[in-house]
């Protein structure tokens, strides 16, 4: 049995309020829903404040760079098969500076859940526009107000036909939960972009904005890529949370040469394989 | 490649440089390879997809850009994978963050330079020695690295087995930096008999999961490794960490961390430091040279040594830590050294830092693509 004990209770680093806690208190819940004992899942996260939350829980952890949190993924997940990988990281680190590597694992299609805290904000810099902040926000980096459009993760991702897609909001944690164990047991690569207040350096998206306009998506049928993409669109009047779209592609692994899902620590090294590499050559 | 048997089990296959890292790179038990094309290391990539399918149940695997080939690699070695990757100037320039964090997780793995002429796109289809001191200081902060080179097809196999022993042994990011001209030359080479072959692989942890500490210290230095997902519970963060691996701000804890990082490649120095001495016993003349140089430079001791002068070959295959005991030697020994090198000047400065006023230090230094040659080395030696 996995109890939520087992994840052990840690001090954080973030503002008391933070939408954080919340999501960190969903996912230990999903993991223990998924009966995923601490060692055996590996985290990946990249950096920033959401970045930081594998650190607050027991588990396999690698804390890599600043936007490269997929590629890592990658080499783990194709290292081991059979592990659970999940990244977790927020939305600058994911959809800005790695971008591209957001882009490839989608087309890839490699079988891990990608967790982003999308707080519309840089926080662990102190409040600067980031990816998915609204045009015109204004930030001390831009006085003036953001000049860039917003970047719609969902929208990209049902675009591009990702195998699973789903938004959630911290301050509904059993949906959260629900979502985040559904993106994990989906093969192939699963999205969840969690929406998340920033108390001290977003005044624009709180947690009213979001309560305002967040609703639960009912009797949809989320192969269907049309209405999926319509309700990818949806933003500025209201959000559609829950399960957005699903395809049933088969995943990177299924296609490698040798699909064994054996982890390659077990091809231990040893006189006979090198002499099979020498053979080769005849 | 075309095989022929010699005696018993030495095959003989001939090969491009760039393959015969890859050959290495099987021998010395590689089974993941993630990377980006980029001329002059692309064949690296191409011959790795072809092999690693079918040996191993290795993984190829082409990413979305250098960034993420160097990060794929770093999570499959973490994951308890033998893994590398190649790559040249435009693209090890990318990597350097990764190398960084490569470095601080002490992440074994081995990546390819092969050089060419630099900065930003330069000249991708010439040789040089451009990066020597990228890949010592490239990526931010203090941190050891072990940095090898390659002067021929042999040495590319070579090196690349010895690459992958040192990363293991020591859990570092190995760089082994080839330049365009031994990349890219094709010749017969010696596969070394499986029986006298060294391969070494990372020490597992020997006691049971809850007891074991990731990066605890001991008298190597070098803490046991067990692949991430194994069972063995922890965290791998590129921040200062404790001996946990949970992260750490501590003076004391971060002093000893980082200290023990630079202790476990200067306590294995002598084990590190690989050179050749061609004819150095009796040199009155000293050559130090590596990779392509290097191969002229043997040439032009011969020709020198026609003609009664006695000069020396210092080649250098470990460039980083820099081999400073035998360079010394050698200043001491000789009244002239001379350091050839495709660039302005990296390796010779490394030899004038050490040189205290010991011995004169001359240089040839060419950044045109063009290859020095053996004469060139000559005429300067001549000339003296």
């Amino acid at each position: 049995m996995v109890s939520i004990d087992d994840f052990g209770t840690f001090e954080t680093a973030w503002c008391p309020g933070c939408g954080n806690h919340s999501i960190l208190k969903a996912l230990k819940n999903a993991l223990v829903k998924l009966k995923l004992k601490p060692h055996e899942s590996i985290f990946v996260s990249g950096i920033g404040q959401a970045a930081k939350a594998p650190h607050y829980f027991k588990t396999n952890l690698f804390n890599g760079l600043h936007g490269r949190a997929l590629p890592a993924a990658t080499g783990i997940k194709l290292a081991n098969p059979r592990a659970t990988v999940i990244v977790q990281s927020g939305d600058g680190c994911t959809y800005g500076e790695g971008g591209n590597h957001f882009l490839a694992a989608i087309r890839r299609n490699i079988n891990l859940t990608l967790l982003v805290h999308d707080n519309q904000i840089y926080a662990l810099t102190k409040g600067q526009a980031g990816p998915t902040t609204s045009q015109g926000h204004k930030t001390k980096a831009q006085p003036k107000g953001n000049p860039s459009e917003n970047f719609n993760p969902v929208a990209v991702a049902v675009a591009m036909q990702a195998n699973f897609v789903s938004r959630g909001f911290a301050g509904m944690m059993d949906q959260l939960s629900d979502l985040i164990v559904q993106a994990v047991q989906h093969p192939g690569f699963s999205l969840v972009d969690i929406l998340q207040p920033c108390v001290t350096f977003n005044k624009i998206n709180t947690f009213s904005w979001y309560k305002e306009r967040c609703y639960e998506l009912k009797d949809h049928d989320p192969d269907n890529w049309l209405k999926a993409m319509e309700l990818s669109r949806e933003w500025e009047e209201k959000i559609p949370l829950g399960v957005i779209f699903k395809g049933n592609k088969p995943s990177f692994e299924e296609k490698l040469p040798h699909p064994t899902g054996k982890p390659l620590y077990y091809n231990k090294p040893s006189k006979e394989k090198i002499q099979k590499v020498v053979n080769s050559y005849a | 490649m075309a095989a022929k048997t010699k005696k018993k089990k030495q095959v003989e296959i001939f090969a491009l440089g760039n393959e015969a890292v890859v050959e290495g790179a099987l021998l010395a038990g590689c089974d993941f390879y993630a990377g980006y094309p980029i001329t002059p290391s692309t064949e690296i990539a191409e011959e790795m997809a072809r092999r690693l399918p079918h040996l191993e149940e290795g993984v190829f695997i082409q990413m979305e850009d250098e960034i993420a080939g160097l990060g794929a690699v770093i999570g499959a070695s973490l994951a308890g994978r033998k893994a590398m990757t190649a790559t040249s100037g435009p693209g090890f320039s990318l990597m350097q963050e990764h190398i960084g964090y490569a470095s601080i997780t002490e992440t074994p793995l081995v990546l390819v330079n092969v050089m060419r002429a630099g900065p930003s796109t330069g000249m991708p289809t010439s040789p040089a020695q451009g990066d020597v001191q990228q890949a010592r200081w490239g990526t931010h902060g203090d941190h050891p690295i072990i940095v090898l080179s390659a002067g021929d097809v042999q040495e590319c196999l070579e090196m690349t087995v010895t690459a992958f022993n040192f990363a293991e042994k020591y859990r570092t990011p190995v760089i082994l930096l080839l330049d365009e001209i031994t990349a890219h030359t094709r010749e017969k080479i010696t596969v070394p008999d499986p029986d006298d072959l060294y391969v070494c692989s990372r020490l597992l942890p020997s006691m049971p999961p809850e007891w074991y500490m990731p990066f605890e210290d001991n008298m190597r230095g070098v803490s046991p490794m067990p692949p991430l997902g194994s069972g063995y519970r922890y965290h791998v963060t590129g921040l200062t960490h404790d001996d946990h691996g949970y992260p750490t701000s501590k003076p004391k804890e971060v002093e000893s961390f980082i200290s023990r990082l630079f202790r476990k490649i200067d306590q294995f120095f002598y084990d590190i430091q690989i050179v050749d001495e061609i004819q150095c016993e009796d040199a009155e003349t000293c050559i130090i040279a590596y990779g392509c140089v290097g191969r002229a430079a043997e040439m032009a001791v011969q020709m020198a040594r026609e003609q009664g002068e006695k000069v020396g070959l210092l080649k250098l295959k470990t460039l980083f830590p820099f081999p400073r005991p035998i360079v010394e030697k050698m200043l001491r020994q000789c009244s002239f050294v001379l350091v050839p090198e495709m660039n302005m000047g990296q390796i010779s400065r490394e030899v004038k830092r050490v040189n205290n006023g010991q011995s004169k230090v001359g240089t040839i230094n060419r950044i045109d693509g063009q290859t020095i040659t053996p004469g060139e080395i000559l005429k300067k030696i001549l000339k003296g």
